[in-house]
């Protein structure tokens, strides 16, 4: 049914109007506004109206006060209610579509790749890739964590890599957590951004890639420019390798998706909310 | 020596008069945690005959474990006011079920990762989070526990997982749902995905 909103409808051509009074929209409530807060929903008249069941629902008990547990509550229901984040979803159509996308994507290709690897290639060889690509993507961390003057971070960032090129062969062992004890830290542009007090701007899902937002969007390009791989003559032996690098990463995820959709009743709106807490928990670190 | 062990004592008792009653929320969440893995762990548990009985004994600790009234306010929040006594009731039971079938799985297919529970934090006087790890070989993903004080226990009304808080998530799709849906919509959605329509 959602899908048809996409194919059938007339507002993909609306897509760029959309773009633009975003881009505009952002321009002027969180470019102007720093720090701009992620702006938070607060349960309004209209929608406490609409959900307001239909008056023969209403049972004599709602109106007798038989919950004191309820009331008592209430103020610590109402504080968090202010945590939820929102998110301006204004590519909603193109977004639905490309979360469907990428679904398919996942169980027609990525799942039955990954599951082949892992199959072929044991977990110690996989782990051992995991971590020498972790490792190549060191500049985006030590950029990321100077430009939030994390100078600790970096630092360490820097002790990480070049114990881990050496010591840990090429990173493929992560020797410095092991004998150094000094963990990963993930730093990224997207975070950078967002550590400087400016929102999200709005939510957005790219084809393969899966939930971003404005923001982490362009902390996004930014990162590819810092990441090794990007350099790799000719383009396709860059995209073989990113695509074989997400394909050693997936297979140690096989599962978590289906569990993901398995729990959620709206995936999509699930989705979208565990990316917003997941980069604001980034950002607040 | 004496006088001042007594002032010790009686400065703990003042200050942390419920936690003593009732254990620290760490060692309570600790403990059904150990419980489960003990339960994953035993070979008498892995056939696929018998394990039907663990799931059974797993669901059993979880639900002394959480607190499924507290979790499902808490998701509602204002919301729930809108649902009348038996709907918040059926609200509640849906949506432990749903809960406990979606993550069965997960927890069934355990193997040896190692579970670290590293501190308790008090939030307010009868709130807690508790922090622990799962450690595998690939990373240290941080399993924290909100905890509420109910009547003697500890009870967990919130997991949250890498910074994800389960029912901020659901509460999010509720809310979406309930926005131009009726309760006893919502009540049907939930009954559908229990698989009880």
């Amino acid at each position: 049914m959602e899908q048809k909103i996409f194919t059938k409808s007339p507002i993909k051509f609306l897509i760029p109007f959309f773009a633009f009074f975003s881009f505009t929209f952002l321009f002027y409530t969180n470019l102007f506004a720093i720090p701009s807060a992620p702006v938070e929903e607060m349960p309004s008249i209209q929608d406490a109206e609409i959900t307001n069941p239909p008056a023969e629902q209403i049972g004599h008990e709602m109106m007798t006060p038989t919950e004191p547990e309820t009331s008592e509550n209430e103020n610590e229901f109402i504080e968090e209610e202010e945590e939820v984040l929102h998110i301006a979803d204004p590519l909603y159509p193109w977004n639905k579509a490309m979360y469907h996308f990428n679904d398919r994507f996942y169980f027609w290709v990525l799942k039955p790749a990954a599951q082949g690897y892992s199959a072929v290639v044991p977990e110690d060889i996989r782990l051992g890739v995991s971590n020498f690509f972790y490792n190549l993507t060191t500049p985006i961390r030590f950029v990321s964590s100077l430009l939030q003057l994390k100078m600790k971070v970096a630092g360490n960032e820097l002790i990480r890599f070049a114990y881990n090129s050496t010591v840990g062969v090429l990173g493929f062992a992560d020797a410095a957590k092991a004998h150094l004890d000094i963990s990963r830290h993930d730093e990224d542009l997207g975070q950078t951004i967002g550590s400087y007090g400016i929102g999200h701007g709005f939510y957005i899902v790219w084809p393969f890639i899966g939930p971003s937002s404005l923001r982490d969007t362009a902390g996004k390009i930014g990162d590819v420019f810092l990441n090794p791989v990007y350099y790799v003559n000719p383009t396709e032996a860059a995209v073989g390798i990113a695509a074989y690098d997400e394909v050693n990463e997936t297979s140690f995820h096989i599962g978590d998706y289906e569990d993901f959709k398995r729990s959620a009743i709206d995936p999509y709106i699930s989705m979208r909310d565990a990316y917003l807490q997941y980069r604001k928990k980034k950002v607040d670190e | 020596m004496k006088r001042i062990l007594l002032g010790i004592h009686l400065f703990v008792f003042m200050v942390f008069p419920l936690t003593l009653f009732a254990g620290p929320p760490l060692i309570t969440v600790e403990g059904h945690v150990n419980e489960v893995l003990n339960i994953l762990r035993d070979p008498a548990f892995k056939g696929d005959a018998s394990k039907k009985t663990g799931e059974e004994k797993v669901r059993d600790i979880s639900d002394r474990m959480f607190d499924f009234t507290e979790l499902s306010k808490r998701t509602l929040g204002a919301n729930w006011k809108n649902f009348n006594r038996n709907q918040q009731e059926e609200f509640i039971q849906l949506y432990r079920d749903i809960l406990q079938d979606a993550y069965m799985d997960k927890i069934m297919s355990y193997t040896d990762e190692k579970v670290v529970f590293q501190k308790e934090v008090m939030l307010s006087e009868n709130i807690a989070e508790v922090q622990s790890y799962i450690i595998t070989k690939r990373a240290e993903t941080p399993i924290y526990y909100r905890v509420i004080l109910k009547g003697n226990e500890w009870r967990v009304y919130d997991v949250i997982i890498e910074g994800v808080s389960l029912i901020k998530n659901y509460r999010t799709q509720f809310r979406e749902i309930l926005s131009n849906k009726s309760p006893e919509d919502l009540l049907g959605i939930l009954r559908e995905k229990a698989g009880k329509a």
